[in-house]
C-alpha cells in the first residue's frame, strides 16, 4: 500500500465491508431511524402487560387498544406537523368535539354522510384558518391564540349541541367507512400517517415546514413562504381533529358534547404523543410515524393499567409516572443510538 | 485520532438510570395492583362470607363520568364496604370530564378483561347500549347507577331522576307560591340532571301556580357555577325563589343568597340537591331550605351486593330498580349531617357506629 494508506490504517489492510444478509440491513436501518426507540418502548410495555395480565393479548383487548389509539393517533399526526413548523394548537381538543355535530346537522338536513362529512370538515378548516390567521398576521403565540379559541369552540359545542349528546348514525357502508366497521378507525389512522410522512419527508412542504420551525426568519429570507406553509398546517391540524371526532362518534353511536374539561385532555394526550414520539415542542425537528408510536405507547398504557384493575384515584400517578420513565428511557436510549452511529475516527 | 469512549456511556451510570427506571416502574405497579388486593374482604379465606359457599374474588368494575368527584366518595365507599362483606373486589374506572369514549373503552376493557360484573353510569342514550349487549352476551351482568337510560342493563339503582324534580317543583310552589324563580343546572342535557329540571318546571306548570320559572346553565365546575350564579342574581334581585339540580349549582346558590343577603330582598325561598359540605352547613343555618339527598353510598353498595347474588345464583336472583331515595334534608337533618362524619356522608374513612343526634 502507499505511505499515505499505511499511516493512516496503522498498516492493517482495509476489509471491503461483509456483504449482509437482507434481514440484517434492514433490521440495522429501522434500528438508526430516530422513532426506533419509541417503538421499542411500545413493544416492551406490551410485553410487559401481556406478562402482567392473561387478557391483554386477546382480541378483544386489542380492538380496545385500537380503540384508545385511534382519536389520539389522528389527532398527534395532524399537531405535529405544527409542532415542527414551531408552532401549536391547543383548540384541536374542542375541533374534536365541534365538528360531529356539524356533520350531525349536515345529515339531519338530509345531506349524504360523506358529504356532510366534509361539510362539517371545512367546519372545522374554518377554525383553523382563524387559528393560523390570528397568530400569523397579529404575531401573538399560537399557544394562546389556541388556548382562546379552545374555550370558544368549546363553548360554541355546547350552544350547537344544547349539552346533550346526539345519536350518530348507525347503519350504511358510508356509517361503516367512517368509523362504523370495527377497524376501519385503524385504516384511517394509517393512511393519515403515511400521507402525513411522506409529506414531511418527501415533499416541499415538509421540508419547508422543518425549515420554519428551525428558524423562520431565515426561511422566510430564503424565499420559503412561510406564513402559506404554516396556514395550511394550522387548518390540516384542525380537519385531522374533527375527523378524528367524527369517527370516535361513529363508534359509539353518539356524538357526546364533551363536557368537563374533556376537550382539553384530549389535545394534551395528542401533544404528549407527538412529544414521546420524538417532536420537539420548540419546533424544527419531528416524526409523523413517532406520534403514531407515541399515541401507541400512551394507548398501551392506558389499557394495560385499566386492564389490571388500576382505580381512578392511583390511575393519573401511575400513567403520569410511567409516561415520564417511558420518555427517560427513550432519551437515553437515544442518545446512546445516536454516539453508537458517530464516526470513531 | 483516539476518541475511544465515544458510544459507550460510562456503564455504572446508565446501569443506574437504568435500574432506577426498573424499580420505580415496579414499586408503582405493584403498589397500584396492592389497590385492589385490600379492596377485598379479610374473611375469605376459608369458607365464603355468612351462609354463602366459598366463592371466587369476583371483580366488578364501576364505570363513571367524573371519577374524582367527591359526590362519589361515599358511592366508592359503598363499593368496598360490600365488598369487604362479600369477599369481591372493584376498580373504579372511566372519565374524569365526561368524556363518554374515554367510558366506553374502560367499559369495553372491562368486558375483554373478564370483569364479572359492570356498573355503568348511564350518561348517554347511545353510546354504552353495544357493550351492554356485549357484556350480557358474554355472561356479565350490567346494572346502571346514578344515571339511566333506556337501554339492556339488569336494573337502575339511583335516584329516580323525573320523580324527584316534580317532587321539588310541588315543593317550590309551596315555599314560594308566586314570583320569579330561577333553577339553575350545572350542564343541561346530561342525563343525570336534566330530568329533574323537567320534573321542576312540570310541577310548577301542572300547578297552575303564578310562578315565572326560568331555567339557567351554569357550568361543569364550581368556581364557574358560583360566577354564573351570582351573575344571573345581579341581573334579578326581585327573584323571589333560586333552586338547582345538581351538587355545584346547589352550594353556588346557597352561597350567593347569604352573600348578597337574598333573604334581605326579594327571596323568599332557595335550595337544591346533594350534599356538598358547604351545602349542607348552608341548609343547617337556614340560608337554604332544604336540599335533596340522594344516598350515594348505596349507589355503590347495593350494586355490588346485586351483581353478587346474580352470580351466586345464576341468574336466578335478579336486581330490582331501586330508588336510592329522595331526602328532603332541612335544616335539623343538616343538623346532624353536620355533627356526624361518616363514610356514608363521605367525609371520613373511619368504620364506626353514627349515633343519632338529638
Amino acid at each position: 500500500m502507499t505511505e499515505l494508506e499505511e499511516r493512516e490504517t496503522g498498516g492493517e489492510a482495509i476489509e471491503p465491508p461483509v456483504s449482509r444478509s437482507l434481514l440484517v440491513r434492514v433490521g440495522t436501518y429501522l434500528l438508526r431511524r430516530p422513532e426506533s426507540t419509541v417503538a421499542i418502548a411500545a413493544l416492551a410495555l406490551a410485553v410487559y402487560f401481556t406478562l402482567a395480565n392473561e387478557f391483554f393479548l386477546t382480541a378483544a383487548n386489542i380492538r380496545v387498544i385500537a380503540n384508545v389509539l385511534i382519536p389520539t393517533a389522528i389527532l398527534a399526526t395532524g399537531q405535529t406537523m405544527l409542532l415542527i413548523s414551531g408552532e401549536i394548537d391547543l383548540s384541536q381538543g374542542a375541533v374534536y368535539f365541534m365538528t360531529p355535530f356539524l356533520a350531525h346537522f349536515a345529515v339531519e338536513a338530509g345531506i349524504p354522510l360523506p358529504l356532510a362529512v366534509m361539510l362539517a370538515l371545512l367546519g372545522a378548516g374554518v377554525i383553523g384558518l382563524i387559528n393560523g390567521g390570528i397568530t400569523l398576521a397579529v404575531g401573538i403565540p399560537s399557544f394562546i391564540v389556541t388556548l382562546g379559541m379552545l374555550l370558544i369552540v368549546q363553548g360554541v359545542t355546547l350552544n350547537l349541541s344544547d349539552g346533550f349528546p346526539a345519536r350518530a348514525p348507525s347503519v350504511g357502508l358510508d356509517v361503516d367507512i367512517f368509523g362504523g366497521a370495527p377497524f376501519s378507525g385503524l385504516a384511517w389512522v394509517i393512511l393519515f400517517v403515511a400521507f402525513l410522512h411522506i409529506v414531511l419527508t418527501k415533499t416541499r412542504w415538509g421540508v419547508y415546514t422543518i425549515a420554519i420551525g428551525d428558524n423562520r426568519l431565515g426561511a422566510r429570507e430564503a424565499g420559503v413562504p412561510a406564513y402559506r406553509i404554516t396556514m395550511r398546517n394550522f387548518i390540516v391540524a384542525a380537519m385531522l381533529a374533527g375527523f378524528a371526532g367524527i369517527i370516535e362518534g361513529v363508534r359509539i353511536g353518539s356524538f357526546d358534547p364533551g363536557a368537563g374539561g374533556a376537550a382539553g385532555l384530549r389535545v394534551f394526550m395528542a401533544v404528549a404523543a407527538a412529544v414521546i414520539g420524538g417532536t420537539v415542542l420548540t419546533g424544527g425537528y419531528g416524526t409523523i410515524i413517532g406520534a403514531f408510536l407515541g399515541a401507541l405507547v400512551l394507548a398501551v398504557l392506558q389499557d394495560g393499567f385499566n386492564i389490571m384493575g388500576v382505580s381512578a384515584f392511583t390511575f393519573g400517578i401511575v400513567l403520569g409516572a410511567a409516561i415520564i420513565v417511558a420518555m427517560v428511557v427513550n432519551a437515553l436510549a437515544s442518545k446512546a443510538r445516536i454516539r453508537s452511529q458517530s464516526v470513531k475516527l | 485520532m483516539d476518541v475511544s469512549g465515544a458510544g459507550q456511556m460510562t456503564p455504572s451510570r446508565r446501569n443506574f438510570l437504568k435500574s432506577l427506571g426498573v424499580v420505580t416502574a415496579a414499586g408503582l405497579i405493584a403498589a397500584c395492583t396492592n389497590d385492589n388486593g385490600e379492596a377485598a374482604g379479610n374473611g375469605n379465606g376459608g369458607g365464603g362470607s355468612g351462609n354463602f359457599p366459598e366463592t371466587p374474588e369476583w371483580n366488578f368494575v364501576f364505570v363513571n363520568h367524573v371519577t374524582t368527584n367527591p359526590f362519589f366518595v361515599p358511592t366508592v365507599y359503598g363499593i368496598e364496604d360490600a365488598g369487604a362483606i362479600l369477599g369481591t373486589t372493584h376498580q373504579w374506572t372511566g372519565s374524569e370530564g365526561s368524556d363518554i369514549g374515554e367510558m366506553v373503552n374502560a367499559m369495553e376493557a372491562g368486558i375483554g378483561g373478564g370483569a364479572d360484573g359492570i356498573g355503568i353510569a348511564l350518561v348517554d342514550l347511545d353510546a354504552f347500549n353495544g357493550p351492554t349487549d356485549d357484556a350480557l352476551a358474554a355472561g356479565i351482568p350490567v346494572l346502571g347507577y346514578n344515571a339511566d337510560a333506556p337501554n339492556n342493563r339488569l336494573a337502575y339503582i339511583g335516584q329516580d331522576l323525573y320523580g324527584s324534580g316534580f317532587e321539588m317543583g310541588l315543593r317550590i310552589v309551596d315555599l314560594v307560591g308566586s314570583g320569579k324563580v330561577a333553577l339553575f343546572i350545572a350542564t343541561p342535557g346530561q342525563l343525570n340532571i336534566q330530568p329533574r329540571i323537567d320534573g321542576a318546571l312540570d310541577a310548577i306548570a301542572e300547578s297552575g301556580a303564578d310562578i315565572e320559572a326560568v331555567d339557567i346553565a351554569t357550568g361543569a365546575d364550581l368556581t364557574e357555577e358560583l360566577n354564573n350564579v351570582e351573575a344571573w342574581y345581579l341581573g334579578n334581585q326581585d327573584a323571589t325563589g333560586m333552586f338547582a339540580v345538581d351538587a355545584g349549582s346547589t352550594q353556588a346558590v346557597g352561597q350567593v343568597v347569604r352573600d348578597q343577603n337574598a333573604r334581605d330582598n326579594a327571596l323568599v325561598a332557595a335550595g337544591g340537591y346533594d350534599l356538598l359540605p358547604e351545602t349542607v352547613e348552608l341548609v343547617a343555618d337556614g340560608v337554604l331550605d332544604f336540599t335533596i339527598d340522594q344516598q350515594p353510598y348505596l349507589q355503590g353498595f347495593l350494586p355490588v351486593v346485586y351483581m353478587y347474588l346474580w352470580k351466586l345464583s345464576g341468574g336466578v336472583v335478579t336486581p330490582p330498580e331501586t330508588n336510592t331515595g329522595l331526602v328532603f334534608l332541612d335544616s335539623v337533618g343538616a343538623q346532624l349531617f353536620l355533627e356526624t362524619e361518616s363514610r356514608f356522608e363521605g367525609d371520613a374513612e373511619e368504620q364506626k357506629i353514627v349515633e343519632p343526634v338529638g
